[in-house]
């Protein structure tokens, strides 16, 4: 992971003075332990100030530029996300989790207006924008789901140029929806290869979205070089997955899983029922399985994307030592070492896959311990309130953490913050301290904002945090259900940002050179909330009850009233009697004209 | 309209060749909604004249003979030199030839606005003329006070992936559009697009080995553009986009052209106009475009940009053309406001229950007095000031006939009233019905 970090590091470095290319991209693979893959793709491209004002456009898209420009957005970032990124097994998050999103999508920018009202203006112009852009619904993230986080987050840009209060942090999140490849889509038209070469060509819908966990994110921020030269508009397209190894190279047109016949599973011939027909599998933790990527993607990569700068690599794969790896190609191409580092620059114009055999190795690269450990769930049980309980984990033995937790909250789920209460349990008991250093709380107004908490903490050594608070549920009106109403509402996952070792209050002055230096930044999964819902049927059966019982009711009283009574004489006769006699009168009359016609016939 | 005429002044300019002037124009022009009136520079005139005409006296000269400059709004007469006195036949001679040549001039104005205006229609007018003039307003642009330009490469393969597009745009387009901000502003913008490909539905590029060029057929233009893929969105702010498209094809599909014309250009009504480049074999190597070899494009894109905008094609003097333009925009604005108000009072008239909004209301009123100004401003012959307002008019207009309560269907319709009272009244008046039958029936049967 520190390699990883440093050749990032090691990039960002370099385009920083080769100027030449505008354009980079950089697909990092690593295998994880139990048969996944992180492929984490990186396209990076920039504009100059000038041009942009211009509206000159090259590698800068036009259509998000315009957006840009006329909602006076000076640093966006916007994420689609889905999955959990399972910290125990994988280890750290990769760059350290500033490109990650949570569930769903979230969006945060930094507007310049003048006041309040008109950032708020700006801020809506901006989300309807964008949900065209992008075919998501961020047309609802309106005045109810934005909040102005404090102290969460940090311009990656350099604002020099603008005055700083005039410069709004909005943040709007929806978890309700649902990423797809028609989010997909417009993502990969922003790229100057559009997907058709360089390592664009391996990102696919299906293969995408199967993954365990995904992300993709856009940024844009405006680059200020210290020599004082023109600024410049950079734009950052991430898209980060892990993969299972295993699900992903099942061929498309055999998607069910299905065991494999007998003679290719490795039995353990130690047992006792050892035979031709029964096998106990063996142990296969040590064992890295076979994969190459045009079996897991599907598809090879298709050449390379020209405008990319030549020196670069553009494939990384990061394996340990012993592994067994092969790059094929019709054409030439260069590769490299770098201690756990293979690095392939891609060939111009022909398919490149990776092959890796099966192996089992000693070694194993040690995956970076996260800084913290985050859960979150409801407790608590009925329609009326419940309790959050959130669990935050420091591993490291010797270092304190200071973590500062953002939650927005919707506004039907009202928290009562005179009940949060922050405890630590760990293996020290001598430290009896409050782990809460500082509370922002802004409440909700019904129906026009949510609740907006932010808590800085200290997380001693080896210790875990619990905060819990409770909270009331409210009833909406029969009109703000959505269709599912029985499933539950989405409440945004909690952000919660590491600060950097040792924790200075002043992270914030310069846009961090690489994702070590300034601070960390986890989500946890995003909550179903219960809430009570009423019958939706009540009209149909309000309406369905009310015509029978008139019907049944009017009838009746009515029939008393106008009805006459005979002698049973006076009429002509029970209705089932004569409607039998009438159609047997009936078919007799037919049966006579054909018959008698018949008989005129003969005579 | 008054079109105000400037002889200019000089030696030969007196009183009595003005009004021998005017009352020429007066007896040839039968247009009813032109109004020629004749004056010199030493008249003080509040309204700006149309067209400076000036008499230059050549001694050589037999005939008159005039000529319009392409320019600028002059049209300079060569004639014979008067003999000093003032007489009235040689006058009159020179009267009629500069008073036929005027005319000439505006009779393209003349066949548009008739086509607008059916009742003010002159004598017949040609049949290709009529034809140019549908055409031309089949294809240009509504009128609308601000333009958005794009200006789009498209390559088929990864090169060329840049232009030098702002120097080419500075040089060639801008004074055109600068000529034009009179009547429209303009908003330009460029983006350069890779890897761009044609969509599957085209027939194809189609290897000709005669000419060993790659060919589109005619019926595939009108397909060419692959909106699906190409990221051609509108641009933000009120206004149409004109959409221009360069498209460079790969290596492979190199040259590509039409193969009925063999041309290379072509025009989508009412979007855009494409182009495709055809750089000679070899030279696609270098990534780049410049400025010289931009300039034949930029000028195929200005005369598809003049198109779009309907200007019209005669008289070859583009300061005229453009006035020409603006009569006929306005005129043709104030006609779209007073339908859209006459469809809005039949709508009201037709849907009683409509509750007209205070804010509609006040958007007739302003419809209705800013019309009235154009109307005034046309008749003075401000033709700059009648467009301005006929815009306002048409906008507020429009404003009132689309505002969203104004629309038919949130009014419950009276079928949905009677799917609501049915399912209580029903059950009540069908025993009624069937009683009241019962009972005529039964007072029929002594009758009977």
């Amino acid at each position: 992971m520190l390699l990883f970090s440093f050749v990032l590091s090691l990039t960002i470095l370099l385009t920083s003075w080769v100027e030449a290319s505008d354009y980079h991209e950089q697909l990092l693979l690593r295998p994880l332990p139990q048969s996944a893959l992180l492929a984490a793709f990186n396209f990076r491209s920039n504009t100059t100030a000038t041009a942009f004002e211009e509206q000159n456009f090259r590698y800068f898209p036009r259509s998000l530029g315009q957006i840009l420009q006329h909602t006076h957005t000076k640093e966006l970032h916007l994420r689609f996300a889905l999955g959990r990124w399972d910290a125990e097994a994988w280890g750290a998050r990769p760059r350290g989790g500033h490109r990650e999103g949570g569930t769903g999508v979230e969006l945060w920018a930094w507007i310049d207006a003048a006041t309040d009202e008109e950032a708020n203006a700006r801020w809506l112009t901006l989300t309807n924008a964008l949900s065209g852009l992008f075919c998501a619904s961020m047309n609802f993230i309106d005045s109810t789901k934005t909040i102005r986080p404090v102290s969460t987050f940090q311009q990656e840009g350099d604002h020099s140029r603008t005055s700083p209060e005039n410069l709004h942090l909005l943040h709007g999140a929806l978890p309700h929806e649902v990423v797809c490849t028609e989010n997909l889509t417009p993502f990969l038209k922003l790229l100057p290869c559009k997907g058709k070469a360089g390592i664009s060509s391996l990102l696919d819908g299906h293969k995408l979205f199967d993954a365990s966990w995904q992300t993709m994110a856009i940024d844009v921020r405006p680059v200020c070089p210290a020599d004082g030269s023109e600024c410049l508009l950079e734009i950052d397209q991430t898209v980060d997955m892990v993969l299972d190894i295993e699900r992903s190279m099942r061929p498309s047109h055999d998607p069910i899983p299905r065991p494999l016949p007998i003679e290719n599973i490795k039995c353990n011939t130690s047992k006792p029922y050892n035979g031709p027909d029964t096998c106990f599998p063996e142990d296969q933790t040590g064992v890295l399985p076979a994969w190459s990527l045009k079996e897991v993607y599907g598809r090879p990569i298709r050449g390379s994307c020209p405008l990319t700068d030549d020196s670069a690599p553009t494939v990384i794969l990061e394996v340990p030592e012993g592994r067994d790896v092969r790059g094929e190609s019709a054409e030439s191409f260069t590769q490299s070492r770098e201690g756990n580092l293979r690095l392939y620059q891609l060939p111009k114009n022909a398919d490149f896959d990776l092959t890796l055999r099966e192996q089992s190795l000693d070694s194993s690269l040690s995956l970076e311990q996260p800084p913290v450990y985050a859960s979150r769930t409801f407790t608590g049980q009925g329609q009326e309130r419940g309790g959050m309980l959130a669990v935050l984990t420091n591993p490291s033995p010797s270092t304190a953490v200071s973590v500062i937790y953002l939650e927005s909250l919707p506004w039907f789920m009202k928290p009562y913050l005179h009940t949060l209460q922050a405890s630590i349990s760990g293996s020290d008991p001598n430290v009896a301290m409050n782990p809460l250093d500082s509370v922002f709380y802004r409440p909700s107004i019904d129906r026009q904002r949510g609740t907006h908490l932010e808590l800085a903490l200290t997380i001693p050594a080896a210790s875990t945090v619990t905060l819990t608070y409770a909270f009331e549920k409210a009833i909406l009106r029969y009109t703000e259900y959505p269709p599912d109403a029985n499933r539950g509402f989405d409440v945004a996952p909690a952000i919660i940002r590491v600060l950097p070792f040792p924790s200075t209050s002043n992270s914030t002055s310069l846009p961090p050179q690489s994702y070590q230096e300034g601070s960390t930044y986890l989500r946890t999964t995003s909550l179903l909330l219960p809430l009570p819902t009423p019958d939706f049927s009540m009209p149909y059966n309000v309406i369905i009850l009310t015509s029978t019982v008139i019907a049944m009711g009017f009838g009746s009283v009515f029939n008393l009233l106008v009805r006459r009574f005979v002698g049973a004489d006076e009429v002509e006769g029970p209705g089932l009697a004569g409607l039998k006699a009438r159609v047997k009168g009936r078919i007799q009359a037919l049966l006579a004209r054909f018959g008698g016609g018949g008989e005129k016939k003969h005579q | 309209m008054p079109i105000m005429l400037d002889v200019g002044s000089g030696p030969a300019v007196s009183d009595q060749m003005i009004s021998t002037f005017q009352q020429k124009i007066d007896e040839l022009n039968t247009f009813p909604l032109h109004r020629f009136r004749v004056s010199s520079a030493s008249q003080d005139i509040d309204t700006e004249p149309v067209i400076l005409v000036k008499l230059i006296a050549d001694a050589n000269q037999g005939s008159p003979r005039s000529n319009l400059l392409p320019y600028a709004r002059v049209l300079e007469v060569y004639h014979a030199a008067l003999k000093n006195s003032l007489e009235q036949s040689s006058l009159d001679s020179l009267a009629d030839y500069v008073a036929h040549q005027v005319l000439d001039l505006f009779a393209e104005e003349r066949a548009t606005l008739s086509r607008l205006i059916p009742k003010a229609a002159d004598s017949a007018i040609s049949p290709e003329l009529v034809e140019r003039i549908d055409r031309r307003s089949m294809r240009s642009f509504k009128y609308a006070p601000t333009y958005h330009l794009t200006f789009s490469l498209f390559s088929g393969a990864s090169t060329p992936s840049a232009w030098d597009i702002k120097a080419a745009l500075d040089e060639y387009l801008t004074p055109l559009l600068q000529s034009f901000s009179s009547i429209s502003t303009f908003t330009v913008d460029t983006q350069v697009q890779l890897y761009a490909s044609l969509p599957p539905s085209m027939r194809g590029p189609v290897y000709d080995s005669e000419s060993a060029q790659w060919t589109l057929e005619k019926a595939d233009l009108s397909g060419f553009v692959n909106a699906a893929e190409w990221p051609l969105s509108p641009s933000i702010g009120l206004g149409p986009t004109i959409n221009f498209i360069l498209y460079a094809p790969s290596e492979g599909k190199s040259p590509l052209v039409i193969k009925e014309t063999g041309g290379n250009s072509w025009l989508i009504p009412q979007w855009g106009g494409i182009q495709i480049l055809n750089l000679p074999a070899g030279s696609t190597s270098n990534s780049s475009l410049l400025k010289q070899d931009l300039a034949p494009v930029m000028h195929t894109f200005a005369d598809q940009l003049v198109s779009l905008l309907g200007l019209p094609q005669s008289p070859p003097s583009l300061p005229l053309r453009i006035s020409s333009l603006k009569r006929e925009r306005a005129a043709s604005l104030i006609l779209s406001a007073s339908d859209t108000l006459g469809a809005l009072s039949r709508l009201s008239l037709k849907l009683e229950a409509i509750a007209i909004p205070n804010n509609v209301a006040a958007s007739v009123e302003k419809t209705i007095a800013h019309l009235e100004q154009a109307c005034r401003e046309l008749h003075d012959g401000r033709f700059q000031k009648a467009l301005q307002h006929a815009r306002i008019a048409e906008g507020e207009a429009e404003q009132a006939f689309f505002d969203p309560s104004m629309v038919g269907q949130v009014y419950f319709p009276d079928e949905h009233k009677v799917a609501v009272y049915v399912p209580l009244l029903g059950p009540m008046a069908v025993p009624l019905l069937m009683a009241l039958i019962k009972e005529v029936k039964k007072l029929r049967r002594p009758n009977a």
